[in-house]
Parts: structure tokens; C-alpha cells; sequence
């Protein structure tokens, strides 16, 4: 799965404990403040603070260098440009800002489940339910988390596909292919969510108390 | 009981028909559905829970109209797709099972607790906090049947279950789908697993060509096939 995303590991860390919504708020806010200041030390300060948060929840340790990695490369590259310009601390200020960020948002999305952020944008789209159905934003949000491994796993067969048949130079050999599973993906996942009676806000009834038991068959699982 | 009153589909675009007038009820406890690729059996299957609409004609389950309460009907019928993967919708396997019970459980700690017994009952019990894409095929199969379970169908109609499975899960899921206690309505190409119903239709080129006993219903298909299969005439 993608370094940045769903990377979600339960724990007992304080990050772990907060509510979702006072964690998006600090990571807004961490956000702002960040952009206003533009004092290198004080940037490299809050750079460290996030690193620590990031290291408290204890994430992923291989997927999380990926990340880190990736945008230390992103930051170094500003801050070179900032640099060969003349502005030394404006880069400084930039490069912290951004590993900072960064850090602080793989913090939070480490330490928050899925249904927790879904909950909570759930509540925080509330307010425009006359627009749009409340659950809408949240369940949009997790749809996009789970297509993405699915769609580099269809770029991977693609890719494969016209490899083994002789094709490495086309990239519409590549491109084409993708594109047409990628639709064919969402259309599958379209009907399993309509299947499913996802999104059918209006029809709430209260608990039904049958439930269909299991018994799994010995000695096959 | 569903009941298809001369139920017909086209295709969208070219007014080809996928399925034939078809007039059924269904009320056997399992039944099972087999014909060639492209004869119209998953549409047929999809027509129950209203997936697909009928062009003319109606499909009804216990007396609801899948055009005028597609909603209600897709409640009383769980659908479980051949590949698990478009089913899954969130990341982890109890997130999963919780995003069914969003509509009939408010609490949280109440969704958590009825996901949780849910991946119990079906042996996931060890994976809640897995991510769905670490799962094999197989779990991802029990998974999608947890998530379907969770909302307390009357029916459950699964479209080629087990074909994308090795024949370990191929029998896991099968024994669980068998075990169901509710009506169970199973598209497949697995022969064997065909005839482990009351009832098997046999569709092909759209129409019902066979209604009846599983046992005789397969050795009609079998025929059906070879007397179509270009090599068989050489």
C-alpha cells in the first residue's frame, strides 16, 4: 500500500487516544502557524516535534522511511532552488515546513482509524446535508484509499501483459489497457456499493434483531 | 419467494437480448444456476436484487417490486460477487464489516463489538486489524460473505463464488455458503458444487432450457456443451 495512506496501526500511544477531530484540527492549524513563520530555527523546531509525534505512535517502520525518504528528496530539491537564490533561511524554512507536514500527517493517519475519520467526516459534513448526504464525503474518501493499490496492481498486469506478448515501447499498449480495467474496477465497485444498500441514506430503520450465523467447517481454515 | 414475471433484458445500446422473457418463482431453499459464458446468467441473477432492472416484464421479492423498491429488495438480498476484491470497500477487514452495520447500528462500540462477533463466526477473527489487501483470495471471499451476512438477508444470490479460488477455499466457501440458513441462489460453473441443490436452472443464450433436478440438469448441460464445442464435431 501506499506509504502516506491507510497506514493505520493500532496502538496505545496518546496520538492513539486523541479524537480524530482534534487531530485534523491540529494538523490544520500546525499547517497555518507553519506558513506564517518563516524563522528557520523555529521551523526546524517544529520540523522535530512532528518527527517525535511521528515516532511516538510507532508506525510502520519500512513504509514510513519510504515516505520520509520520498519527501526529504522533494524537500532538499526546494530548498537547493531557494538556495541557489540567494535565500538560505527561506529554503531552511521550506524544507522544515514540508518534512514537518508531512510527518505530522503520517502521525495522525497512523495513529486514526479509517471508521474514526470516516465518523468524523461523517459529523463534519453535517452541516451541508441539504447539499450532500452526510456519509457521501467520508465513504468518497475510503474509496479512494482502497482503489489505489487496486489500480497499480492493474497497471502491474497491464504492464506485464504487453511485455509478454513482445510490446515494451507503446505506451498506448500500457495506457489503454489500464485505462479500460480501471473503469471496469469502478463499475464492479459501483454495484457492490448499490449491492450493498451503501448510500441508501434515506432508508434507516431501527436494529434488526436476526442475525445469520456461521459455523466454520473443521479443518478448513 | 421470488418471482420473475415474464422478466426480459437488453442490451443498452444495440437492443440485443441478454435475456429472454422469462417467467419463474424461486422458493427452493438452495438452488443453483449454470450455462455457458455470456448466456445471461448473471443477469438473470442480478435481475433478483434489482442490480438489473427488467425492460419489460417484472421481477418481485417477497412481493416487492426490485424497480419500485430496489432499496428495501437489496436489503432482503445479500449479493456476493465472483471477485471479493470490487467488494471490499474499506482498508481493514473489521472496518469492512462495519461499514454494513453503519445503517442499523448507531453505537460504535456496538458496530465494533457485532463486527467483530461477525469475522468471529465466519474464522476471520484474527484479521480484523488486517488490511484488506494483505488478505488471500480466499479471505477476501469469507470477508465479502461477513460483510454480506452482517446485513441480514432473507436470500443470497453469490455470482460464480468460488471460481477465482484453489480448491482449498473452493470447499471452505462452498461448505459455508451451504451451511447457510437461509435461501441461497448460486450462479457456478463448478459442476459438482451444482448439484448440491434442489433445483438447477440451466440457462443458455438467454432463456431457461432446463428447470429441474440438479443430477439431470447438469448431464443436459453437459450435453448442450459438447454438442457445441467445435472440437466435439470434428
Amino acid at each position: 500500500m501506499s506509504p502516506t495512506l491507510g497506514s493505520f496501526r493500532a496502538g496505545a500511544s496518546p496520538l492513539h487516544r486523541l479524537p480524530a477531530w482534534s487531530k485534523v484540527l491540529t494538523l490544520f492549524v500546525w499547517a497555518i502557524v507553519s506558513m506564517i513563520i518563516t524563522d528557520p530555527v523555529t521551523a526546524l523546531g517544529l520540523c522535530a516535534a512532528a518527527l517525535l509525534l511521528l515516532v511516538s505512535i510507532l508506525p510502520s517502520p519500512k513504509p514510513t522511511l519510504k515516505g520520509l525518504v520520498f519527501i526529504l528528496f522533494v524537500a532538499a530539491m526546494t530548498a537547493s532552488y531557494q538556495v541557489y537564490r540567494g535565500y538560505v533561511a527561506a529554503g531552511i524554512d521550506i524544507a522544515a515546513d514540508l518534512v514537518g507536514l508531512f510527518a505530522l500527517s503520517l502521525a495522525v493517519t497512523g495513529s486514526t482509524s479509517m471508521s474514526e475519520m470516516l465518523d468524523f467526516a461523517t459529523r463534519a459534513a453535517r452541516p451541508f446535508r441539504r447539499i450532500l448526504p452526510p456519509t457521501v464525503p467520508g465513504l468518497m474518501f475510503a474509496i479512494m484509499l482502497r482503489t489505489i493499490p487496486e489500480i497499480s496492481n492493474i497497471m502491474r498486469e497491464s504492464r506485464d501483459a504487453a511485455k509478454a506478448r513482445g510490446i515494451r515501447r507503446s505506451p498506448s499498449a500500457f495506457m489503454i489497457p489500464t485505462a479500460t480495467r480501471t473503469v471496469g474496477f469502478a463499475l464492479d465497485l459501483g454495484a457492490a456499493l448499490h449491492a450493498r444498500g451503501i448510500g441508501d441514506e434515506a432508508l434507516t430503520d431501527p436494529p434488526d434483531s436476526r442475525r445469520v450465523r456461521l459455523t466454520a467447517p473443521a479443518g478448513t481454515n | 419467494m421470488i418471482e420473475f414475471k415474464e422478466a426480459a433484458v437488453v442490451a443498452p445500446e444495440t437492443g440485443v437480448p441478454i435475456l429472454h422473457p422469462t417467467t419463474l418463482t424461486l422458493d427452493e431453499r438452495r438452488i443453483t444456476i449454470i450455462g455457458a459464458n455470456g448466456s445471461g446468467k448473471s443477469t438473470l441473477a442480478r435481475l433478483i436484487n434489482g442490480l438489473a432492472l427488467p425492460v419489460s416484464g417484472s421481477v418481485h421479492v417477497d412481493g416487492l417490486d426490485t424497480r419500485k423498491h430496489g432499496a428495501l429488495v437489496r436489503r432482503k438480498v445479500g449479493f456476493l460477487f465472483t471477485d471479493p476484491s470490487a467488494q471490499l470497500i474499506m482498508p481493514t477487514a473489521l472496518e469492512d464489516v462495519m461499514l454494513s452495520l453503519r445503517r442499523v447500528i448507531r453505537s460504535k462500540n456496538e458496530r465494533v463489538k457485532a463486527a467483530l462477533a461477525a469475522l468471529e463466526d465466519i474464522g476471520l477473527g484474527d484479521k480484523g486489524d488486517v488490511s484488506v489487501n494483505a488478505l488471500s483470495g480466499g479471505q477476501r471471499q469469507l470477508l465479502a460473505l461477513a460483510g454480506v451476512l452482517t446485513a441480514t438477508p432473507l436470500v443470497v444470490v453469490a455470482d460464480e463464488p468460488t471460481t477465482l479460488l484453489d480448491l482449498r477455499w473452493k470447499a471452505h466457501v462452498g461448505a459455508l455458503l451451504h451451511a447457510l440458513p437461509i435461501q441461497l441462489i448460486e450462479v457456478t460453473h463448478d459442476l459438482e458444487s451444482a448439484t448440491k441443490a434442489q433445483r438447477t436452472l440451466v440457462i443458455d443464450e438467454g432463456s431457461v432450457v432446463f428447470d429441474g433436478s440438479p443430477v439431470d440438469a447438469v448431464a443436459h448441460y453437459r450435453d448442450l456443451m459438447y454438442r457445441k464445442a467445435p472440437e466435439s464435431r470434428a
